[in-house]
């Protein structure tokens, strides 16, 4: 277990450096940062001195290993518009997003355990439709089409809820539920299949003949051994959590990572986005990594067999 | 997991023949109206109008989509008290007609769909072939960074890329397809390392066929339904992607009409104006349910084995 896990541990640092030597190339796609940087005022002298500002003077093996060192300690450069340390900022804006995410991925899980598990045992029955109903129009309605309908629905037409901004329990609802709704379809058919294959084991019958009664199956003996197939798809499951996140921030003006994302964005403000994509990336690494060693740890097959 | 697909389920109770009338009809129709639907919109986004044949004046939309006429800003759709038949969706804040911007708009998100899914299917079914044949440690290697791309969320290179590179139709491909050949490269590899044992294949390696030969001629063919399969499955999910990238400002620039900046450009006015958002909106769940349904349709009767797709 331990060599694997060191194996592990060492494949995901060489995937960092990848990461950053990719993020690095990106950025330099287009030819000279400066230039990008430059106004329609600068002068060329303007120009080359954002070019020793940032370095790009030096040789591209050298930019590289300053932007890494500069990486390893924190260090992730200044806003280009904010004139704000980008550590700063996204260290101003990760709480609120924390704030957002985490309610939302609660409530979408346990509303996937509960409608994934009762599709799944009441098969083909009006509430099992339902359920799949939901799931369809869940993955065909875009999560910022949905998200605009609330609002105009819920905040405009019936005054209900505040549109946007942070503020009170009333100011959740409406990001908590948008957001939770598009993680919900995915998750639920997941559950949903992975509980009907399941519900279909030897053990199963096993337990039913021994005279259980159905909701301990279910709930105790089905379930436990149906949450590990989710499990694998986490990693696909934290991109679109990132993905709805920004999405949900946009349209609600939520002050978090993807509200100051897409600003930076529209300024062209590389050094923020590059930070913020250098930390998702580290952070996918990361929960692919945890995954990877609570799967060994579950399932002894998989750190016999591919180390 | 092989018998759940509801056909075989079906067959292997002994008293049932096959599913009712009724099942069978809407069995049916789960294929004939997103097919009907996926085609027309081709129709719509080829002949939206006919500049690329030479007839810069033919063109299906009433109007030219990013026309800019205010007098006619903000015109309601047609049944609406204030509409008229001139706009038949209505207007929006800079008076371009929505119907033909919807109907542009069905250009730019299918052939950006087309394209990525050209480039991410090829590229994925090479390196899962590959991968899959081969083994080995290059294998492993390539498993990893499959991993790592799926986990990873496309809005955030798609970023990335518009930062360095500006918006436009180019960045939108590049960036989805930068991650989206790893489901291709994954489930390809899955149908390779399966038929890999095959006796077909070890006859082949017999008779001292080459690998580049086996991969090209005996297990290609082999792989083609599920490629199809995941193909279509992707439809849907690249819609949403684009026009999730347009709504964010990172996708189609502006003026051109794609469905999410259409949405976008209705994000601020829902309470005054609600056709904006509305029809584009209405016009990727269309496409999007469509893409699924058809992809469900062709997957249950193709290879139902791939039901976790």
């Amino acid at each position: 277990m331990l060599r694997f896990i060191i194996i592990r541990l060492l494949q995901s640092v060489v995937a960092v450096i990848g990461i950053a030597m990719l993020i690095f190339a990106m950025v330099r796609i287009s030819g000279d940062p400066a230039l990008m940087l430059a106004t329609a005022t600068s002068t060329a002298e303007d120009i080359q001195r954002i070019r020793v500002n940032l370095g790009l003077d030096k040789s591209i093996p050298e930019q590289f290993w300053i932007f890494v060192t500069d990486v390893v300690q924190g260090d992730m450069g200044e806003s280009l518009f904010k004139k704000q340390p980008v550590t700063e900022m996204i260290g101003a804006a990760l709480p609120n997003s924390i704030k957002l995410i985490l309610p939302s991925w609660g409530v979408a899980m346990l509303g996937a355990l509960l409608l994934g598990v009762l599709g799944a045992t009441r098969r083909d029955t009006f509430l099992d439709n339902g359920v799949k109903f939901i799931a369809i129009l869940g993955q065909a309605l875009p999560g910022f089409w949905v998200a605009i309908v609330a609002v105009f629905i819920f905040s405009v037409t019936w005054q209900l809820l505040p549109t946007s901004g942070l503020g009170g329990i009333d100011h959740y609802i409406l990001p908590v539920a948008a957001l939770a709704f598009f993680l919900l379809p995915g998750m639920m058919r997941l559950v949903r299949s992975s509980m009907l294959d399941v519900l279909d084991s030897e053990y199963i019958k096993l337990a039913r003949i021994k005279g259980l009664p159905e909701r301990q199956i279910i709930w105790k003996h089905a379930l436990r051994n149906a949450l590990i197939a989710p499990l694998t798809v986490a990693g696909v499951l934290f991109a679109m959590l990132i993905t709805g996140a920004v999405i949900i921030e946009i349209v609600f003006s939520w002050p978090g990572i993807g509200w100051i994302l897409v600003e930076g964005v529209m300024a062209r403000d590389f050094p923020l986005v590059q930070a913020i994509v250098i930390m998702v990336a580290v952070l996918v690494l990361g929960i692919n990594l945890l995954v990877d060693i609570l799967y060994a740890y579950i399932d002894p097959q998989i750190r016999l067999q591919k180390t | 997991m092989q018998e759940k697909d509801s056909d075989s389920e079906i067959t292997a109770r002994p008293v049932a023949r096959g599913l009712s009338r009724r099942a069978r009809i809407v069995k049916k129709l789960t294929f004939i109206i997103p097919v009907t639907i996926l085609s027309l919109m081709v129709l719509i986004a080829i002949f939206a109008d006919l500049a690329w044949l030479g007839f810069p004046d033919v063109r299906l939309a009433p109007y030219d989509p990013v026309k800019i006429s205010l007098p006619d800003r903000l015109m309601p759709p047609f049944w609406a008290e204030e509409g008229s038949t001139a706009h038949l969706l209505g207007t929006d804040k800079m008076g371009r007609d929505i119907l033909s911007r919807l109907i542009f708009g069905a250009r730019i998100s299918i052939s950006v769909s087309l394209l990525v899914i050209l480039i991410t299917s090829f590229v994925g079914t090479v390196l899962g072939i590959i991968a899959g044949y081969v083994g080995g440690r290059n294998e492993a290697f390539l498993m990893r960074i499959t991993d790592i791309s799926m986990a990873f969320p496309p809005i955030l290179v798609a970023m990335l890329l518009v930062v360095s590179m500006g918006p436009s139709f180019l960045t939108v491909v590049l960036a989805i397809s930068l991650l989206g050949w790893a489901p291709y490269a994954r489930l390809i590899r899955g149908e390779t390392l399966r038929l890999r044992e095959a006796d077909f294949v070890a006859q082949a390696r017999i008779i001292g066929t080459s690998p580049f030969r086996i991969m090209l001629r005996h297990i290609f063919p082999n792989v083609i339904n599920p490629l199809i399969i995941i193909m279509t499955l992707q439809i849907g999910l690249l819609i949403i992607t684009e026009a999730s990238l347009s709504f964010l400002g990172v996708g189609i620039p502006p003026p051109a009409p794609s469905w999410g900046n259409m949405v976008n450009d209705g994000r601020n006015l829902v309470d005054t104006a609600w056709w904006i958002s509305t029809f584009p909106g209405i016009a990727i769940a269309l496409v999007v349910m469509s893409g699924n349904f058809f992809g469900d349709w062709l997957r249950d009767k193709m290879d139902p084995r791939l039901r976790q797709l």
